[in-house]
């Protein structure tokens, strides 16, 4: 699965894009924990960053949602478009 | 009917006058114009940096105006929303419409631009002389959209 991360959680994590694999459908709590075990970098991202959005195949959805293999995961935080 | 994202900056004059002659037969044409601020918090600008995930941002722009144009009666529409580096007093954003009355164009921009605040996949980071700052989204800007769902 491919995850993307934006504005401040790119720049603390320190690169764009992740590839993980998937074999089972997880919660993207699950997969954020699982980020976390990789290096302090992760974990300052996921601690610091606050309010954190989330987006599936380009929709908005909420950190309970399942993502599967195949699946885009975007995270990032609040917007400031316009 | 047309969405840009660019990062290169435009001529507002030349989009409104190029709007215009293709909709001759619209009773109102509104623009909106969204700048960068010279300063923030009393702190100078160098220039802002606009990030974007083009992908999602279209896609949630293609259905946020589905939904305005069953609201309102517009007849087209222009929205420019520029990404990269943008400077102090440079345009940011252009929202132009087209229709048959002013009621509909005003609320049309108003209720596109409180959505952009909250929801465009666009993240802001303003650059001083000796630090930056990623904008943090603001609550009021939040409540706007809550209030108008």
């Amino acid at each position: 699965m491919k995850i993307l991360y934006f504005a401040k959680l790119k720049q603390y994590i320190g690169k764009n894009s992740d590839f993980i694999e998937i074999k089972d459908n997880k919660r993207i709590y699950e997969v954020i924990d699982e980020l976390k075990k990789r290096n302090k970098n992760y974990r300052k991202a996921f601690n610091e960053v606050t309010n954190l959005q989330y987006a599936v195949n380009c929709e908005y959805v909420n950190i309970e949602e399942t993502v599967k293999d195949k699946d885009e995961l975007a995270i990032f935080p609040p917007v400031t478009g316009g | 009917m047309k969405i840009f994202f660019q990062k290169e900056s435009f001529l507002v004059e030349e989009k409104f006058k190029k709007f215009s002659k293709t909709n001759s037969t619209a009773g109102s044409i509104i623009s909106f114009v969204g700048k960068v601020r010279p300063t923030n918090n009393k702190k100078s600008i160098t220039n802002i940096e606009i990030e974007i995930y083009e992908k999602m941002a279209l896609l949630q722009m293609k259905k946020i105006i589905f939904k305005l144009k069953k609201k309102y009666k517009i007849l087209d529409f222009l929205i420019v929303h520029r990404f990269g580096k943008v400077k102090p007093q440079e345009n940011i954003l252009l929202v132009i419409v087209a229709s048959e009355h002013r009621k509909e164009g005003f609320r049309f921009i108003e209720d596109l631009v409180d959505w952009l605040k909250v929801k465009i996949t666009f993240w802001k980071k303003e650059n001083y002389l000796n630090d930056s700052e990623w904008i943090e989204q603001k609550e009021s800007d939040k409540k706007i959209l809550i209030t108008s769902n």
